[in-house]
């Protein structure tokens, strides 16, 4: 756009600056009242979570649905973290140890800890007669 | 050395003061800085004030309930888009009613005014006020509300394009955005408008 259409918007524009100016009164108090009554819907919402914002729209355009609301985000993170803390206790847990020990009683590759449990030994007398 | 501090803080504070939520004073103060300007947006387009009240009323609202929650730099450019999108509610409200209600041959005419010369259907009155010498208070009212009329004359995406551009004072970007179009394309509504409203301004003997 050149200079002189660009001075002509501005000329225009104060023109509407003081129409709005002019607004009769009856104009203005319902604009306070339009005002008054959306202000009177607010309610403070949550700041959206920088390292979740993407999540949203691209869970959203994988899946066809809207989970735009960060509450859903955080359950879905807590339910995932704890799925994984799950699998990876498991690993290295005693129920790892449980399974050694079964695997050796059936290939007859005890660990010497074994026979020096007095409660195995006893068993294995039993176990004879 | 201390001034370069200064402003280097001033600027901070700044980017800062933008970045930051909007609070409720800052909302409440926005939508009464702006909330006159958004009914004479209105009221261009549907050229009726209960209705026109009503679009800023639902524009507020929806600023309000789904977007508080927002960066008080962006509020502007939002509000506009919310605004702007209730008005096309609107005429596709309107469509939709008249489809129903209008005569077959009404829906024959010609259709959308995106093209249209606004120079071809402007009527100017014989008796024009604008001739005559008022004092200078009431030349102004006259002026403003000419003015005003020839912007309700513009094709709707000129007239969008010009208000928001200049008006607004929102840049090419954030108005290409609103309206859904590109660069170009507000930047030629822009000019277009200008032009027309130079020509009817021109032909009433006005200099705004």
């Amino acid at each position: 756009m050149n200079q002189p259409e660009n001075e002509l918007a501005r000329r225009i524009v104060e023109h509407l600056d003081a129409g709005v100016d002019q607004l009769d009164p009856a104009t203005r108090e319902r604009l306070l009242a339009a005002r008054k009554r959306a202000l009177g819907r607010y309610r403070e919402q949550p700041a959206p979570v920088p390292g979740l914002a993407w999540a949203g729209p691209a869970i959203a355009r994988v899946s066809g649905h809207r989970f735009y609301s960060v509450r859903n985000l955080v359950a879905v993170t807590t339910l995932v973290l704890g799925l994984t803390g799950l699998a990876i206790w498991n690993s290295f847990g005693p129920t790892h140890e449980l399974a050694d020990i079964d695997a050796g009683l059936l290939t007859d590759e005890l660990p010497i800890n074994a026979y020096l449990d007095k409660g195995f030994d006893s068993w294995l007398k039993r176990a004879s007669r | 050395m201390r001034g370069d501090r200064s402003d280097g803080a001033r600027v901070a504070a700044g980017i800062r003061k933008a970045g930051r939520l909007a609070t409720y004073q800052e909302l409440a103060e926005f939508l009464a800085k702006v909330e006159r300007r958004a009914y004479k947006h209105a009221l261009f387009a549907v050229r009726d004030d209960h209705l026109a009240l009503d679009i800023v009323q639902d524009a507020m609202l929806k600023l309000t309930e789904k977007y508080s929650a927002r960066p008080l730099a962006e509020l502007p450019p939002l509000f506009q888009r919310i605004l702007q999108n209730t008005i096309l509610d609107f005429y596709r409200r309107q469509k939709v009613r008249s489809m129903w209600t209008l005569p077959i041959s009404s829906l024959l005419g010609s259709g959308s005014d995106e093209d249209a010369d606004p120079l071809e259907t402007l009527e100017v009155a014989d008796d024009s006020k604008f001739s005559e010498p008022p004092a200078e208070q009431a030349e102004r009212s006259q002026v403003i509300a000419f003015i005003e009329k020839a912007l309700e004359q513009l094709p709707a995406r000129q007239r969008q394009a010009f208000l928001l551009r200049y008006w607004e004072e929102l840049d090419v970007a954030e108005a290409a955005k609103i309206m859904g179009c590109s660069v170009g394309s507000v930047k030629t509504h822009c000019s277009r408008a200008t032009r027309a409203l130079s020509v009817m301004l021109g032909k009433q003997g006005i200099k705004p």
